[in-house]
């Protein structure tokens, strides 16, 4: 199975830091670990799972073994990376950033009556990077029309996402 | 906390980061936490300033604190519910 897998700049895993072989020349080694969503395994995102996860740089990973497809995220127990993908550099950051903002600021000020406390804190969140202007963006639209309005922004994102980074689905 | 909706806010992450070190979250809560901590950059250092302080206080002996200091805790201690 093709995967997403986001890493850190300086290549390690968001949340176990755990430093990824990286492809050189064509795909990193096999990396293994027992399936366990949250605990163990190798977590990666499908498309539509890449808003919730947004980081710095974007890898292509292949899944392979035992693999667990929960709501959010994938868990493998192997994988490896197979190319970074180059399209998310800092210019289409920037960009998903200021779209994600953008729209965070018309569903504020579209609401009746205006969401004038979201909508003030759209301007000075955009140094903090896409994951968190994403998340205000779904966040007010949740805060206008409920719970499957923030799914719907967060699928709106991934549309998003993945044309610009030319990814099947 | 028995339901959770699809996101966390920064004081639920407080409450919830010694479950989160500890391993005991269940896997969606894991998730809301992570998911939390991958835009929050305020909640990622509370995170690091934890597992800093534990890392610390772990390598810490009895003998390591000085006298003074250790009957200051152990009267803090003494008088905590009274206060």
């Amino acid at each position: 199975m093709i995967a997403y897998k986001f890493l850190r700049r300086d290549g390690a895993s968001v949340f176990t830091h755990f430093r990824w072989p990286l492809p050189n020349g064509g795909p990193g080694p096999w990396v293994e670990a027992q399936v366990a969503p949250c605990r163990s395994g190798i977590h990666a995102c499908r498309p539509s799972d890449l808003p919730l996860w947004v980081n710095d740089l974007l890898y292509e990973i292949e899944l392979d073994g035992d693999i667990a497809e929960e709501p959010t995220k994938v868990v493998a127990s192997r994988g490896r990376l197979f190319r970074r993908i180059d399209a998310w550099d800092d210019e289409l950051r920037a960009s998903y950033t200021r779209m994600c903002a953008d729209r965070a600021l018309k569903l504020a000020q579209s609401a009746s009556p205006p969401l004038a406390d979201w909508a003030a804190v759209v301007e000075p969140s955009i140094p903090e990077g896409p994951a968190l202007l994403g998340f205000v963006a779904a966040r007010i639209s949740e805060e206008i029309s409920g719970t499957s309005a923030y799914d719907a922004e967060r699928g709106r994102q991934a549309d998003w996402l993945t044309q610009r980074l030319k990814l099947s689905r | 906390m028995t339901e959770f909706s699809k996101h966390l806010g920064c004081q639920e992450v407080v409450e919830l980061v010694t479950d989160y070190l500890e391993g005991t979250l269940t896997p969606d809560e894991t998730t809301l936490f992570e998911q939390h901590l991958n835009f929050c950059g305020g909640c990622v250092w509370y995170l690091e300033q934890m597992q800093a302080t534990i890392a610390t206080v772990g390598r810490l002996r009895e003998e390591d604190i000085p006298v003074e200091a250790r009957e200051r805790l152990l009267a803090t201690f003494r008088n905590w519910k009274r206060s």
